[in-house]
């Protein structure tokens, strides 16, 4: 006997197939119209700047990004510490935020005196390419602080107090059972991070501008196109930052899937 | 005296739970074995001895000393949770010499300690697989050697014999009891079964809603009279 149709799943495959669909045209009209430009994108000296500058200053606020993180849902999810949900809400709070307005915050923050006696001993922010990367720390703290939290959350405290009965002290629990046991998300929340700074532009472009080459990041020299009415020149960059992101996610999997393996059978 | 503990009007709120005001003391060497029905605050009651909730209402003393003010790893207490806890990202083998490793123990004192512990429990033939591959009963065996490894003072077990058949039950008693014998170690545990915590425990402690009702020796658990709970508990009405 065949097996009765299953219309809860069919379903779903035609709702997929319509999400697939929609995502899919979007990618194909940017394909479409960038492809025929993409060797003069590629030789050119700005966009090469650019993409440079995207990837230099994205890989960058990623590692920031991920050492504050990291200790900062520890803290959320572990300890004692005053004011713990207070905390976890004003951490949050900015998740609703347009960028271009937590650029602008950041713009006005710098601008204050304290912010010009940085630029004073040299570390400038409006204006310049360590802007970008605040832009992003800004944008992307509290989501990959949310998505690691999420996770820690998920891992049973009482295995940390199993380990530290048997002679590891917190850091060592920490090292050996909930980094481990979080790895994935880990793993996931970075690539995201990664992905969400490189395609930064509001938070960018309020504190930074777009200056050629300067301040000129791949989303900026595609806004540049556009404004210029240069829209075959865009869609070639996006099709850049489009083979950037398949590689990504090739570089994603391949971990998890080499993770998988050494695994076991699960 | 190694292995001693003393519970002094100890009171813990968990959620809408409580555990009121326990007073017990179990010597050094003892098998002491809790009874009660599921949700009687059983496995609450273990977690504060290992002093997961020390610095509430009274206090508790292992060795004479207040847990909190021990370090958790010089409590010198084995947990055997009721669900395992085993580390799920880790084998079978360096499940077990955790603690070693934890402890700065040499890799050939590693290996030799775990072997000797899974022959023990005849588990040696597991030890490259991880947690999420085995049966209950192993990973209960497990987690008892992963404990076993730091030779603790005090063993908990959180109703260790639960998950077994009643062949392996028969062959985990004794095993219980060789350890016992070989660790001259304190110990705990939890069971449902009335006739369990007669054959191993010389003493059985019988937890109602949070309260613990009564102690008694355990050749006078079926002989002796309660309050009227208390024989509800035991079916005698
Ligand atoms: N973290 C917690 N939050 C809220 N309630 C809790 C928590 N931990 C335990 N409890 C409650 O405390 C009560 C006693 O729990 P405990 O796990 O000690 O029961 P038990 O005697 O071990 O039962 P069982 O035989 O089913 O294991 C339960 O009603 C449980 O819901
Ligand atoms: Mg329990």
């Amino acid at each position: 006997m065949k097996e009765k149709r299953d219309i809860f799943s069919m379903i779903t495959i035609m709702i997929a197939l319509l999400v697939i669909l929609f995502i899919g045209s979007a990618i194909c009209a940017i394909i479409i119209g960038g492809f025929p430009n993409l060797l003069d994108a590629f030789s050119s000296k700005e966009i090469r700047f650019a993409f440079g500058l995207s990837i230099s200053t994205s890989c960058i606020s990623t590692i920031v990004v991920m050492v504050l993180a990291l200790p900062t849902a520890y803290a959320l999810t572990r300890t004692n510490m005053p004011l713990k949900k207070a905390a976890g809400v004003i951490i949050e709070l900015t998740l609703s935020l347009p960028f271009i307005l937590l650029g602008l915050s950041l713009l006005i923050l710098f601008s204050t005196n304290a912010g010009k006696m940085l630029k004073d001993i040299g570390f400038k922010v409006i204006f310049s390419p360590i802007g970008i990367i605040m832009a992003h720390i800004l944008v992307n703290l509290p989501y990959a602080i949310r998505l690691i939290r999420t996770a820690m959350e998920e891992v049973d405290v009482r295995l940390e107090f199993i380990a530290q009965s048997l002679g590891a002290s917190k850091f060592k629990s920490f090292l050996t059972i909930l980094l481990p046991m979080c790895k994935h998300s880990l793993i996931s929340t970075t690539i995201l991070t990664w992905s969400r700074a490189l395609g930064e532009f509001g938070a960018t472009l309020m504190l930074v501008g777009i200056t050629r080459f300067k301040t000129e990041t791949l989303p900026g020299s595609i806004y540049l196109s556009i404004s210029t009415g240069n829209n075959s020149m865009a869609m070639a960059t996006a099709t850049i930052m489009l083979i950037i992101s398949a590689v990504t996610i090739a570089v994603s999997n391949y971990i998890n899937h080499s993770k998988q393996l050494n695994r076991g059978d699960r | 005296m190694q292995g001693d503990i003393k519970i002094e009007n100890f009171s813990v709120t968990r959620g809408k739970f409580r555990l009121k005001n326990i007073n017990l003391k179990i010597k050094s060497g003892e098998i002491f074995a809790v009874l009660g029905r599921t949700g009687a605050g059983k496995t609450v009651l273990l977690e504060s001895i290992i002093g997961m909730y020390a610095g509430k209402t009274g206090q508790i003393l292992i060795n004479g000393k207040m847990v909190e003010g021990i370090a958790i790893v010089d409590r010198k207490i084995g947990f055997v949770y009721q669900d395992y806890q085993l580390f799920p990202h880790m084998k079978v083998y360096d499940n077990i010499t955790y603690g070693l490793k934890m402890h700065k123990k040499s890799k050939k004192e590693q290996s030799e300690q775990a072997e000797n512990l899974m022959q023990l429990l005849g588990i040696s033939y597991i030890k490259d697989q991880y947690p999420c591959t085995l049966s209950g009963g192993e990973c209960q065996r497990v987690a008892l050697a992963r404990t076993l490894a730091l030779n603790p003072s005090i063993l908990l077990l959180d109703e260790p014999f639960s998950a077994l058949d009643p062949a392996t039950k028969q062959k985990m008693y004794q095993e219980i009891l060789n350890i016992h014998e070989k660790f001259h170690c304190t110990i705990v545990f939890v069971t449902h079964d009335f006739k369990e915590a007669q054959l191993l425990s010389n003493r059985v402690g019988i937890l109602l809603n949070g309260e613990l009702k009564t102690i008694v020796n355990s050749n006078e658990l079926l002989t002796s009279s309660y309050e009227q709970d208390v024989e509800e508990f035991l079916g005698r009405k």
